[in-house]
């Protein structure tokens, strides 16, 4: 039996649509804004139409166009005349548009056919089929329809399990943002059943803001700033300090919801009156606040006692009363129901979402009577559409804006509304002029800007969708010029005893370029010490050997240079600018010292210190030196052989150099440095692969040992991180830059340990696997363990286990982790 | 998170407000985190504003036309970036004049 599953709360003020999904609610959000909710509000503008939050900005700029609150005219014959379209719109219309509107905030793949929506308790014959009429213009097949106060019921009896053999009356006190509503609701062991309401179609929390204002934050004002009249001033068409009540509702709305929680709020005004500046704090307690709303809240608890009387029951002959609507979040209403009423007052249901979510519930139970075949008669109606269509835009900008233009010809194409997928814009939906469109859109400085367009017909409905259209902000302009090489920095690479280059800026990158970067210092330099601290950008492979790549600005600072001592593990702030003309500006701030040093250079002064030739020299040569040894032990000697020229090549570099003053004005320096590029470059070349390979290598299989863990049932809860971190494993794979794939191995050796430790059971397979040692560095003892082990494992007691895995591994000789490298303090660039 | 950037960047209005930029270091490098945290913190004071943008919850006093600007900022734009998907998670908060 297929349900219905899907349900709308097509509120006064807010509307919102949930699927009920194997016994859970999903409330889905509004792709363009973060909320659950839709505010039932539709702005048309000439051209366009824009339905929801946006609609609310042209309230005052162009009242006549807006319509809102058009569910209380449901099932009457007013309509709403809307001079932009020069048209009466009908309440049905306006609401199927609303209806048209939540569809969107479905995922792609979900179609809506049936549906629940709910209605008002007040609501009459007319009026219901009127909302009916509403849900099938907007395209659903089927409607089913529901009072607000059942759907209400329906959340708190399936959030709490309760079971009612017994008649019961519930009463159901729905107070939102705009509108008030009282149910008395009969529940018994097969239906609820509404039988009278009340309400008021002018009561809300937006009220209470207003009177926050007016009570409160305004004679505050008035008092600080000498004004008076000030409330007038601000309700009025003319006034200038209309911002400002905008800016102070906001605020009050604020502390409204935090007196909910707290016994005082803080309001903070920063504002500025007829050229002064008030700055000032407010505070706000909750008892003056409750005396404010006082007699509003009294008004709605006489309704519920008017109710009562008027059905001829006594206040206890109520079994509870269920609060629904935001404004109920207020402690007061709560306390003042329960005092009078005498009742349980329920409370445990969310009140923004209770209606929805209660239909949804039912939905899940409905039956659906729409027939397969029309099912798949309407799929095939929009898989028939054959649309033709082209677009133009610049896939790669530096412009703030860019023009989309298209042009369409095909099936009945008429309206078009563009989105930014990230949610940061709308066009609403617009007509199309001679079957295209132009459209500047916004982008996000820096991203990948994604789009998604919707082609709609003439009745708003959703033909088809193209998405994604990609910008790229900020990558690439045929304006500007690319850089050749990859700019990278020179850091320590604590781990391998070496120095390592990170990218400051990618190959490709449009200049001028700018960057700040933060590095912490990696030693202590002591005022008037003879260490140093070296800033070495490069041009070159970012994963490359950095002796490999041409040095293009260098600096050193000396102890001598220092005001204070430079602490090891404070920071380094790092500014570097590559102009349009190629000219490097390096500015470097060291917090320890509260120091800045800025040096500029240009190729024409490229500066080298033999200092630092003989230095990197010497950490190569180290590393020539060890693969020369395994390749001869290997009797790879064509591979030696190269490798050996490298290392002459080296040495006779370091002679040369060793013969020059570091003051040497001639070119030869430079010629130096080049050659020693060159050499290490190949031998940076010959080794890398097989390097990368061993990383690659390692990195498989740390990734076989985790996917056997993670296949374990208790281990499920790993699986997301796990997928998290192997997301870009292709790129990072394909980048072979050994330290990238490095840092992954590291990640995944983390969420390693993290799984095994998680459980004790985790360990059984370690202890199996140990017992293939036998190296141990005390046999007596390790065998004592494993005597111990193998009774714990019988007995399956698995903490027992673990402490013997601990107890194990400490008796395994030290691994051969290769020993850091006797690496001089002075070879470190000194950041970290 | 979210409450501590609209948290730092009240202290840095605040602090401006006054004259005071001695700590423009400080909230730079606090940005550079927020960034390698994967948030994308705009603040869009000065920005024109378009109906369109629906990256900011806009009050809006008089009319609104071409020339409407955001003039104050109550709480900063946030988008979550993760790859190459970016993600709304919080709207400006803005006053537009």
């Amino acid at each position: 039996m297929k349900t219905i599953n899907f349900a709308i709360d097509l509120g006064t003020t807010n509307s919102l649509v949930a699927k009920y999904d194997n016994g859970k609610i999903k409330i889905f959000n509004n792709p363009l804004g973060l909320k659950q909710t839709l505010p039932s509000c539709i702005a048309f503008r000439g051209n366009r139409i824009v339905i929801g939050d946006k609609a609310l900005d042209y309230l005052e700029k162009d009242a006549e166009n807006v319509c809102m609150l058009f569910k209380r005219k449901m099932g009457t014959q007013d309509t709403y005349f809307v001079p932009s379209l020069n048209k009466e719109m009908q309440p049905i219309e306006l609401s199927s548009l609303v209806l048209k509107e939540l569809k969107n905030f479905l995922p792609d793949d979900e179609t809506l056919n049936s549906v629940v929506i709910t209605i008002p308790a007040a609501f009459d014959t007319i009026q219901s089929n009127a909302t009916k009429k509403a849900g099938y213009l907007a395209g659903f097949k089927e409607v089913v329809l529901l009072q607000e106060p059942i759907a209400a019921c329906l959340a708190f009896a399936n959030n709490s399990n309760t079971e009612v053999k017994e008649k019961e009356y519930w009463i159901v006190y729905d107070f939102g943002g705009g509108t008030f509503d009282v149910a008395l609701v009969e529940v018994d062991e097969r239906e609820l059943k509404v039988i009278d309401h009340q309400g008021d179609n002018y009561l809300g929390g937006a009220d209470f803001d207003s009177l926050i204002v007016q009570h409160l934050i305004v004679p505050f004002i008035e008092e600080k700033t000498g004004q008076s009249d000030l409330w007038k001033s601000l309700k009025s068409k003319s006034s200038t300090h209309k911002g400002l009540y905008f800016e102070l509702l906001k605020k009050a709305e604020e502390a409204k919801k935090e007196l909910s929680n707290f016994e005082e709020a803080e309001i903070e005004l920063d504002i500025n009156i007829n050229d002064v500046n008030l700055y000032d704090h407010l505070v706000v307690k909750r008892e003056v606040f409750e005396n404010l709303i006082l007699s509003n809240v009294e008004n709605t608890v006489t309704i519920i006692k008017d109710i009562i009387k008027g059905n001829q029951l006594l206040n206890s002959d109520i079994k509870r009363v269920i609060l629904i609507g935001g404004t109920t979040y207020i402690p007061l209403i709560k306390k003042s129901i329960s005092s009078v009423i005498g009742v349980e007052v329920n409370s445990s249901i969310d009140p923004t979402s209770a209606v929805v979510e209660g239909a949804a519930y039912y939905a899940g139970s409905k039956p659906s009577e729409l027939k397969e075949e029309e099912i798949i008669e309407i799929e095939q109606t929009y898989e028939e559409v054959a649309i033709a269509y082209k677009f133009f835009y610049e896939q790669n900008t530096r412009d703030s804006e860019e023009l989309i233009t298209a042009k369409f010809s095909g099936a009945a194409i008429d309206k078009y509304r563009i989105i930014r997928k990230d949610g940061g814009y709308d066009s609403g939906v617009k007509s199309l002029k001679n079957n295209s469109f132009s459209e500047f859109v916004p982008l996000l400085e820096g991203r990948l800007n994604q789009f998604k367009v919707q082609l709609l017909n003439a009745d708003l409905e959703v033909l088809k969708v193209i998405d994604p259209l990609s910008i790229n902000h900020g990558s690439y302009s045929v304006n500007g010029q690319p850089l050749p090489n990859d700019i990278c920095m020179e850091v320590d690479d604590l781990d391998a005893s070496a120095t390592r280059l990170e990218r400051i800026f990618a190959k490709g990158s449009i200049l001028p370029l700018k960057k700040k970067i933060y590095k912490t210092a990696s030693k202590t330099i002591l005022k008037k010490s003879k260490s140093n601290l070296t800033i070495n950008v490069i041009e070159g492979k970012s994963n490359g050997l950095p002796s490999s790549g041409l040095s293009i600005g260098y600096i050193e600072i000396f102890g001598e240079d220092l005001e204070d001592d430079l602490i090891k593990g404070t920071d380094i702030e790092i500014e570097l600018e590559i102009s349009e003309s190629r000219e490097l500006k390096i500015n470097v701030y060291l917090q320890s010292c509260d120091q800045e040093f800025e040096n500029v250079f240009s190729e024409s002064e490229r500066s080298i210190s033999i200092n630092k030739i003989n230095t990197e020299i010497n950490t190569v040569l180290g590393d020539v030196e060890a693969v020369i040894k395994t390749a001869n032990s290997l009797e790879n000697f064509e591979y030696s052989n190269k490798l050996e020229s490298i290392r002459v090549g080296l040495i006779e570099i370091q002679i040369e150099a060793s013969m020059l003053q570091d003051d040497d004005i001639s070119d030869t320096k430079f010629q130096l440095d080049d050659k020693k590029r060159k050499l290490i470059q190949e031998f940076d070349d010959l080794t890398r692969n097989e390097l990368v390979a061993k990383e690659i290598e390692e990195y498989n299989d740390i990734k076989v040992d985790l996917e056997y863990h993670l296949n374990q049932d208790e281990n499920e809860r790993f699986k997301t991180k796990y997928q998290r971190i192997i997301q870009n494993e292709k790129e990072v794979i394909n980048s072979l830059d050994k330290y990238l794939i490095r840092s992954k191995i590291k990640e995944l050796e983390e969420l390693y340990n993290a799984i095994i430790q998680s459980s004790d059971e985790n360990f059984i397979s370690y202890y199996l696997g140990l017992k293939f040692y036998d190296n141990f560095t005390n046999k007596r003892k390790a065998e004592k363990l494993f005597e111990q082990g193998d009774k714990a494992l019988e007995q399956k007691d698995y903490k027992v286990i673990r402490h013997v895995v601990y107890g194990l591994s400490a008796l395994l000789p030290e691994s051969e982790r290769q020993k850091r490298k006797d690496f001089s303090d002075d070879s470190k660039t000194g950041l970290n | 998170m979210i409450e501590i950037i609209n948290q730092i960047f009240a202290l840095e209005s605040k602090l401006l407000k006054n004259g005071n930029d001695d700590y423009s270091r400080n909230f730079d490098r606090i940005a550079n985190e927020f960034k390698n945290l994967n948030y994308h913190v705009i603040n869009p004071i000065g920005k024109s504003y378009r109906n369109e943008m629906t990256d900011v919850e806009a009050s809006i006093s008089g009319d609104l036309n071409k020339n409407s600007k955001i003039t104050k900022v109550l709480k900063p734009i946030i988008y979550e970036v993760n790859g190459n998907e970016t993600s709304l998670v919080q709207k400006g908060i803005v006053i537009v004049e």
